[in-house]
């Protein structure tokens, strides 16, 4: 209010100066009555709907119900200059020179003069409080924040509590809960029954329920070892299992929106996604510790070295691919807005997964609940804008790469003996140019000398160094060495072989759908259009891709121009790019297969005779040095006297050919990031893509960051080479952080325990639930660090406390004290996941085929399932046999089957599913026809394996509840069956039993 | 309440959940009769919020949204503008700036290929491609300043559809449930009829996105069987078999040996509501039993597959209407060329797309008038933008957000009326601006739903239909 009071002081000074103090304050009461009756109600009239307190949102800003709101102004300035009108942004407003404002329609001219007016006149406005409104939000205190909520908070070491003699606790965790029913005065329920357990152990484990021989194995083991020592033999078994990988992949699959389409007007397919899940299967498997997990998440292609996976492939890099799921749309009118529609989505889903935390939130404004600042969503931005989607021969890369240093350093070498023996040299000047001064000021990218720009690579086709004007090359010709008349990045035809395996659609569908870039690409540092005419220098045949904005989904009708065929009788190749001046693009290049493409530079906004002058000054030095390769052919030909170098050159050869034997030619292709050029993103205001602001450097969030970097903020990935992001991979992993293993160990417990101590498990924030139990959470994360970041170790300790394995019999009197069951004293009975049931169908029918991995079946289409993109065959009612997780997730065609249960939808981190329980359900089981199928397989199969009725209860029974029936069961079913033809009666029981609610609400 | 919901033992059954989060809207007789029955066992009561009744009294009880896939043409059907005759060739970059268009193939000013008329007391101006719907026009309240925020057609139908431009967020139909609960037992309180064209965006039109799967929109054809899973299998052949006393049988021994649960009671209890479903489905879609006349009324006996195709849509409706389904979708039959999107041939494809819809809709708003339904139904209709008035090549529109047509008619709508207005050319509206939230405010509104107050806890933020926009229109509410 201090701004308010001194304007208002040096108005009344003013005044005073010519007038008496009457007609002063005549002359201010008549100004102030001026203003309420013409000002204020056209202000709340025309303005306030956007502009005061109560507004839903406050546009641009800008508050106008007071008067220190119009002077401080918002997101464009001040909004009034009092006493002068001229000046004002509101006049160029309301008068729709600049803003069109109020946006419903121009106000009557009457009405701008009369503000004109107030404003010369000093714009007075009553000495009056500023309105706070009812909802006024905290202002935005990131410390204050950060100090105030439990989630920041440093992880401490709990004392566990002393619960007496309790006989109950088993093991540590046990005495966090008991100590809790104690003191709310609990009755626990008893403990459920070894084989209660063992069922629950198997769907919670491996997602499958058990079969009659695995049962029979786990009742030996009982009688052997006692059911105790069986118990924790089978939770053994079931995480050795490989069928763990998969369970546990599903529910982290449905964190990273894992999906194989992009949704959106096409559904184009992702090619390659399935290697992402296949290897999330395989870390689960491996149990690789939580942290290293989570770095070859963010920054897997960074790692060196990379880890080896069981099966013997370098896969840390496959780890980033979940950047990449999300959606994805063709031909965006606004490029840029599109771009940070993504990050957005990329940023919500890896802050939500590894952090608990919804920071993109913060994209437009500063967090409104938590200690997020919109800078620290751009410090994040700022990581992704630095880097970039890369196809990734993942199972050669990491072998390729010795073989691509070992030729640089053999051609480098032997060019070296060679040309000391030889006696010829081209005539040029010391270090001649390959660019004409012409073109010179025109050159944006440069590869012509080895101080240009630098080689960012996909694979190693273009080679790791640049060749020179008349450098000496080996090639494979009749005279195998030639003065190099061209400049610039070379491919080597050594690696002409290359053989990638790819889903349809390559590596990115649409357009960039038919080229084949991984391990032949070369892609340039990103740059600024300021010129819409821009060229390339070339050499050879392939594809040349202007990448603006990260934008790759070329389909058209608008970007068709970012993708232009290189030909190989044509020295350049032209880019018209009018359409993204101020944007920012890298081009990559890419080799035709089997063919070769050199680049020497990129130009921008030269003129027809530069170029001309360009083509004279490369001629002019072409003769020259050709004048050498001639004698060089002569001399090849007849000398005797290059004996020497013949024999050297033979070497070079042999050589050569050793290595290109060792060449690893056919790979997959998995979805990777890599690194482009280390850049900071702009602060977007209102995270408008057409209003930027000042640029923030990368850095992690500003309440993570210790206390030390804080005082003094030292951003990441100032190293301008890369992104930055192996730093903040460490960071989000340091036992620093409170959050990340809080977060991952509440997941695994709300998995198994069916709420997590948090439960929320996406969002730690102040909107989410406090934990029921904090001290419990900190002992949980103190034991996970302690066993090395191990999942199955977690597990292990958590499925053998008496928590879980609580029965559902609950005390009446504890279910009316706390019914949500906030104190875990029972153990509601918990209904399977769609993925969980599909399954289960397969595995009673006998059907399931367990094969772990590999491409997805298609999706079989109901005729309910329609619209665009509508894949051209559908695939098996029965998925082949296959379980769930390897149903092909389309996002436009998602199994209704599926979503009846729940099954989440891909769009965001979904760590806690809906479990809704409709009419939809029952009639999924009772009439869909994949359901038929199963209980057709299922009835056929009991009577092969029972080929006495009287058994075929027990069997079914056993198969389906993995439990004998009691008499009333075994009567029940007879006295139906006996009712009903003999041809159908079986198939009914089949079918009764399967929508029995046991067979999908584990006790 | 619904009276047949089994007792659910001795703790928080959701009728307590209900009274105790949402101060006792529960008691009204709007509340979800059919729909969310939580798991409170495992669930948290941030996900079991459900149905929390309407704010203020309701104007009507369901929403028909006839979806005009594709963005009809607004300078073609409900907003003349006699200057584009004037200026039929000129270039549109003299006349005003030119935003970016989804093509980037500016033509000329093209005039509009048909006459207007005014019809009824309010004279009402409507193209010749809606003669039929003309004759309502003292029905009709047509906003001709509405926008959009987005200029591709998934963004835009998403953004129509959910209130947000990206794909996976719950629909308004799925909104509505959630708020009001469905009036049927035997019915989904949201369906999609599917006359042939998916909109661009899919399925995910129909969501339920982040609540519960219980709210999402059913698929419904308009024909046999109209949904997936409806049509009672059994092995031995009849309707309602002994089956389900076996399984019901199975369900009580085991609820003996594992105690009383309420997700379990919930779960048999669907089991009933879904054997009435069974029935209650083949009862709907048998349109048999509607008298002749009332089959010419919507055009079920027209000469056109596509307009016999959205009759027996426009039908549907109505019997949905009448058991009490909440929000029904229709979407446009497929009439050979393309949806209203006439990039090019504007006059022969907007000509074949209005002759799907016309007589059927007109037949639809008769029919609720007679019917007596008329004013408890909320008629929409919009497409995902409008076209530009300047032609894309030759005689084709491109997409326009800035400013087109959309109508309401029914319960608690002023009829005969037009709410704001676009520039002179049709390009931008400029008087009256509306965005697509308003229209959701304003559908919710007359559902008796405050669209602030309608929130569900997703991902660290209380979500809304209309984020956090959205003002009511209030020229078009009947006072």
């Amino acid at each position: 209010m201090r701004v308010c009071y001194l304007i208002a002081g040096v108005f009344v000074c003013a005044s005073a100066a010519w007038s008496s103090d009457d007609s002063e304050s005549i002359i201010a009461s008549q100004r102030v009555d001026f203003f309420e009756r013409k000002i204020r109600p056209a202000l709340i009239e025309h303005c306030f709907e956007c502009h005061e307190i109560e507004a839903e949102s406050i546009g641009g800003g800008l508050r106008l119900d007071f008067r220190r709101g119009l002077i401080d102004g918002g997101d464009s300035g001040p909004a009034v200059v009092p006493g002068d009108a001229a000046a004002s942004l509101l006049v160029e407003a309301i008068r729709y020179e600049s803003l069109e404002m109020p946006p419903q329609g121009k106000l009557p001219d009457a009405l701008i003069d009369d503000f004109q007016h107030w404003i010369d006149d000093g714009a007075v406005w009553p000495d009056e409080p500023e309105p706070i409104g009812e909802r006024s939000e905290d202002e935005f205190d990131l410390q204050r924040r950060r100090a105030s909520h439990w989630a920041w908070q440093p992880i401490r070491t709990p004392v566990v509590p002393d619960v007496g003699d309790s006989d109950w606790c088993d093991g540590t965790s046990d005495c966090f809960i008991a100590e809790r029913h104690a003191s709310a005065g609990m009755t626990v329920a008893k403990s459920a029954s070894a084989s209660q357990v063992a069922r629950r152990l198997f769907f919670d484990l491996i997602g499958l329920p058990p079969t009659i021989r695995e049962l029979e194995q786990f009742h030996r083991d009982c009688k052997r070892l006692g059911s105790e020592r069986a118990l924790a033999r089978l939770t053994d078994q079931l995480l050795a299992s490989p069928h763990f990988g998969e369970h546990w992949a599903r529910h982290w699959l449905y964190l990273v929106r894992y999906a194989e389409s992009r949704g959106h007007e096409f559904d184009v397919s992702i090619p390659n996604a399935y290697h992402y899940r296949d290897y999330v299967i395989d870390a689960l498997n491996d149990d690789v510790p939580y942290d290293r997990f989570v770095i070859e998440h963010i920054a897997g292609d960074l790692l060196d070295p990379p880890r080896t996976d069981s099966r013997g492939r370098r896969v840390s890099a496959l780890g980033t691919g979940f950047w990449f799921l999300g959606e994805g749309v063709h031909s965006p009118v606004d490029i840029r807005k599109d771009e940070t529609d993504r990050f957005d989505n990329m940023i919500d889903v890896m802050s939500k997964t590894f952090l608990g935390l919804t920071v993109a939130c913060a994209r437009c404004h500063d967090h409104k609940f938590d200690a997020i600042s919109s800078a620290d969503y751009y410090a994040l931005t700022g990581y992704l804008q630095s880097s970039d989607f890369r196809p990734l021969r993942f199972e050669t890369h990491h072998a390729n790469a010795a073989i691509d240093t070992s030729l640089a350093q053999l051609d480098r070498m032997m060019r070296d003996r060679v040309a000391k023996a030889l006696p010829i040299s081209p005539s040029v000047e010391d270090e001649p140019s390959f660019v004409s001064a012409a073109l010179q000021p025109h050159v944006v990218i440069d590869y012509t000398n080895p101080k240009g720009s630098r080689l960012i690579r996909n694979g190693y086709a273009f080679s790791s160094e640049t060749i020179s004007l008349g450098q000496l090359r080996f090639v494979d010709a009749e005279v195998p060495l030639r003065f190099s008349t061209f400049a610039g990045a070379i491919t080597d035809p050594i690696w002409n072989r290359l053989d990638s395996i790819h889903q349809d659609g390559l590596e990115e569908g649409f357009r960039l759908g038919k080229i084949h870039k991984a391990g032949r690409t070369l892609r340039t540092p990103t740059f600024a259009i300021h010129h819409g005419k821009v060229a390339a220098r070339v050499r050879g045949s392939g594809t040349a891709f202007v990448c603006v904005d990260s934008h790759r989904l070329v389909n058209g009708p608008l970007h068709g121009e970012t993708v232009v065929t290189i030909q190989p009788e044509s020295d350049w190749v032209h880019f018209a790019l009018d359409r993204y001046l101020g944007h920012r693009v890298h081009i990559e290049f890419i080799a035709a297969p089997g063919q070769t493409l050199d680049v020497a530079m990129v130009t921008t906004g030269e003129s027809d005779g530069d170029r001309a002058a360009q083509q004279r000054h490369e001629t002019a030095i072409a003769a020259t040095i050709e004048q050498s390769n001639d004698e060089l052919g002569r001399a090849w030909a007849n000398d005797e006297s290059l004996q020497s170098v013949k024999r050297l050159v033979g070497q070079w050869r042999r050589q050569r050919q050793q290595l290109a034997s060792r060449i690893d030619v056919t790979s997959h292709v998995a979805i990777t990031m890599a690194d482009g050029d280390g850049e900071d993103d702009h602060l977007l205001i209102r995270g408008d893509s057409s209003n930027p602001s000042d640029a923030v450097p990368r850095r992690f969030l500003t309440a993570i960051s210790s206390e030390a970097s804080l005082s003094n903020p030292v951003p990441m990935g100032s190293n301008a080479r890369g992104s930055g992001r192996l730093e903040l991979a460490k960071r989000i992993v340091d036992p620093s952080n409170p959050l990340t293993h809080r977060v991952i160990v509440n997941r695994i417990w709300h998995h198994l325990m069916g709420r997590g101590i948090v439960a929320t498990t996406d969002d730690f924030g102040v909107l989410g639930t406090r934990p029921s139990h904090a001290a419990l959470l900190d002992h949980l994360v103190d034991r996970f660090r302690s066993g090395g970041g191990s999942i199955k170790s977690l597990i292990r300790d958590l499925v053998r406390t008496r928590t879980y394995r609580l029965s559902g019999q609950y005390d009446f009197d504890s279910l009316q004290a706390d019914p949500s069951n906030q104190h875990w004293h029972y153990r509601p009975p918990r209904r399977l996941t769609a993925e969980q049931i599909r399954d289960a169908f397969l595995v009673v029918s006998g059907h399931v085929d367990r094969t772990i991995g590999g491409p997805s079946i298609a999706i079989h289409l109901t005729p309910f399932m329609t619209g665009r993109g509508r894949p051209r065959s559908s695939g098996p009612l029965d998925g082949d046999g296959r379980r769930s997780l390897y149903i092909e997730t389309r996002r436009n065609f998602l199994s209704p089957f599926m979503l009846a249960f729940d099954a989440p939808v891909p769009f965001s981190s979904m760590g806690r599913r809906n479990v809704s329980n409709v009419p939809a359900q029952s009639l999924a089981l009772m009439n869909n026809p994949m359901v038929m199928q199963q209980v057709a397989l299922l009835t056929d199969r009991a009577a092969r394996e029972t080929p006495v009725a009287e058994d075929r209860i027990t069997w079914l029974m056993k198969t389906l509840m993995s439990r004998s029936p009691d008499d009333k069961e075994v009567r029940a079913i007879s006295e139906f069956v006996s009712q009903n033809k003999a041809s159908e009666a079986w198939s009914e029981v089949s079918h009764a039993l399967i929508t029995a609610k046991e067979f999908i609400y584990v006790p | 309440m619904s009276p047949t919901l089994p007792s659910s033992g001795s703790w928080c059954s959701r009728r307590e959940m209900l009274s105790r989060c949402c101060g006792g809207f529960a008691a009204t007789a709007w509340t979800a009769l059919q729909a969310y029955r939580t798991l409170g066992e495992s669930q948290d009561k941030l996900t079991s919020m459900a149905g929390h009744g309407p704010h203020h009294t309701p104007s009507v009880r369901n929403v028909i949204f006839l979806y005009m896939d594709g963005g009809p043409s607004q300078v073609d059907t409900f907003d003349p503008k006699p200057l584009l005759e004037q200026y039929h060739g000129h270039s549109p970059s003299d006349l005003f700036t030119v935003q970016p268009t989804q093509f980037n193939n500016v033509g000329k000013m093209l005039a509009s290929p048909w006459a207007f008329q005014s019809y009824g007391e309010s004279g009402l101006p409507v193209s010749d491609l809606f003669t039929a719907v003309g004759q309502h026009a003292d029905d009709l309240a047509v906003i001709r300043s509405m926008t959009s925020e987005f200029p591709e057609h998934t963004f835009a139908n998403y953004f129509l559809h959910t209130g947000s431009g990206l794909q996976g967020r719950p629909s308004m139909g799925a909104w509505i449930n959630y708020g009001l609960g469905s009036e049927s037992e035997e019915l989904p309180g949201f369906i999609a009829i599917n006359g042939g064209l998916t909109p661009p965006g899919g399925l995910d039109c129909f969501g339920s996105g982040f609540l519960p799967a219980s709210y999402q929109g059913s698929i419904f054809q308009p024909h046999s069987t109209g949904v997936a899973d409806i049509q009672s299998r059994s092995f031995a052949g009849a309707h309602r078999t002994p089956r389900l006393d076996l399984t019901r049988r199975m369900d009580q021994l085991s609820q003996s040996r594992y105690g009383v649960h309420d997700a379990i009671d919930s779960a048999i209890h669907n089991d009933e509501l879904a054997a009435a479903m069974q029935l209650a489905v083949p009862d709907l879609m048998d349109t048999s039993d509607e008298p002749e006349h009332i089959h010419r009324l919507y055009g079920l006996d027209s000469d056109y597959k596509p307009t016999q195709i959205y009759a027996k849509q426009c039908l549907l409706a109505r019997r949905m209407v009448q058991r009490g389904v909440r929000f029904i979708e229709l979407t446009c039959p497929n009439v050979g060329s393309d949806r209203w999107d006439q990039h090019r041939d504007l006059k022969a494809g907007h000509e074949k797309n209005a002759r799907a819809v016309d007589q059927p809709i007109a037949g639809l708003l008769t029919d609720l008038k007679q019917q007596g339904l008329f004013d408890e139904t909320l008629v929409v209709w919009a497409g995902e933008f409008g076209r530009t008035p300047f032609a894309q090549g030759n005689d084709g529109r491109d997409h326009n957000p800035f400013g087109f047509s959309v109508w309401m008619a029914g319960g608690g709508v002023r009829g005969g009326m037009i709410h704001g207005a676009t520039d002179e050319f049709g390009y931008k509206a400029i008087e009256g601006r509306c965005e697509i939230h308003d229209l959701h405010a304003t559908i919710l509104h007359l559902l008796g739903i405050d669209h602030r107050r309608s929130t569900f806890r997703f991902g660290g933020r209380d979500m809304r239909l209309t984020d956090v926009k959205g003002h009511l229109i209030d020229e078009v509410i009947a006072s």
